[in-house]
């Protein structure tokens, strides 16, 4: 079943931060991730689906999957001096990629991939204790041609009543965004008005609007990350989301979201 | 989609330039190598001349306009610079 649903920001600068960011704000957005760990201790999941973009450490261009899921009995992976070690819960994971399969979605999977910070940032902050196993499931935000904002939406609704039906207790969450424009000329101007317009419309529980966006409007805004955010959406449908923060930084909106389920 | 996005599609011209900014960012061995001697690490991946001399001063615009991807010539920056300087970096 599914108890619970997540967005949370992962700049890296949340983790590793340079002098160039607020330590204020960083702080800021680690006080809504911890509320985010005491709403998953409540909840008391048995496993956490986690959906993120892999920043082409996984995939590089030798082979680019629109959709994934990682198969194996843990997912590692490193980041500057971290060393993590993720255990995934294999029979939710095997579920997800065969009941995604039967019902038209042509998952890649993988039992070794390396595991991104898109993944590791959120949970280096929110993993309840004692700590439950993950699923992760790669969305592919930053190789284009991505898959379109309908195709992570319908992914999405499968997503959410493959979870329903199961019998673990399942939360589920977005990792990425909001508006960032990270190797390029706009990087110093994220569209934070466009973005709290976004929130806004999320608060008043219009979720589903957001499978219309284009491809083409994700990239112009800076939000291609938020195809993690339109496949949660699918599976939460038009609930009306809790935003625990909002914390544009000079580069980065950063976003922290509760959807109730 | 047009070739105006903030991350257009990567020209296959430039997959070992492409190749180079990914194992900067995720083999902290060749990451290693490129600091040691950048040319010699250019050379291991075989990368054109002017490859080679973008990254001697590691300048954005020429990086991703010889169709190297934005995020990757990012990341692979903020890797070097982790590498360079980490202790002027806090960890949470």
């Amino acid at each position: 079943m599914l108890v619970g649903a997540f967005a949370c920001a992962h700049t890296p600068q949340l983790l590793i931060r340079p002098p160039t960011e607020d330590r204020d704000l960083v702080l800021r957005v680690h006080a809504a991730f911890a509320r985010v760990k005491e709403r998953l201790a409540a909840l008391r999941p048995d496993a956490i689906a986690i959906i993120a973009g892999d920043h082409i450490e996984a995939f590089f261009l030798d082979a680019v999957p629109a959709l994934a899921v990682y198969v194996g009995a843990e997912a590692t992976g490193t980041f500057g001096p971290y060393r993590y070690r993720l255990p995934i819960h294999e029979p939710l994971a095997r579920s997800i990629l065969e009941q995604g399969i039967e019902r038209g979605f042509d998952l890649l999977y993988t039992q070794g991939a390396r595991l991104d910070y898109a993944f590791y940032v959120p949970l280096h902050f929110t993993m309840p204790e004692p700590a439950v196993p993950i699923v992760p499931l790669h969305v592919n935000v930053y190789l284009p041609p991505q898959p379109t904002p309908r195709r992570c939406y319908d992914w999405g609704v499968a997503l959410g009543e493959i979870l329903r039906a199961r019998p673990e207790r399942i939360a589920l969450m977005a990792s990425g965004g909001m508006s960032h424009f990270p190797g390029t000329d706009r990087y110093a101007s994220p569209e934070v008005e466009h973005d709290r317009r976004l929130l806004d419309r999320l608060q008043a529980g219009h979720g589903r609007e957001m499978s219309s966006l284009t491809g083409e409007e994700l990239d112009k805004t800076g939000n291609v990350e938020l195809r993690t955010w339109i496949t949660l959406l699918g599976a939460v449908g038009d609930a009306a989301a809790d935003v625990l923060c909002y914390e544009p930084s000079w580069h980065h909106d950063n976003a922290v979201v509760e959807w109730p389920v | 989609m047009s070739e105006d996005l903030h991350y257009p599609f990567p020209p296959a011209a430039a997959y070992r330039l492409n190749r180079c900014l990914y194992a900067i960012k995720s083999d902290p061995d060749f990451c290693a190598r490129f600091l040691a001697d950048q040319r010699a690490a250019c050379d291991e991946l075989s990368l054109s001349e002017a490859e080679t001399r973008a990254f001697a001063t590691f300048d954005r615009d020429v990086l991703v306009g010889l169709g190297g991807h934005p995020y990757l010539v990012f990341m692979a920056d903020l890797r070097l610079r982790i590498a360079r300087e980490p202790g002027a970096l806090e960890y949470f």
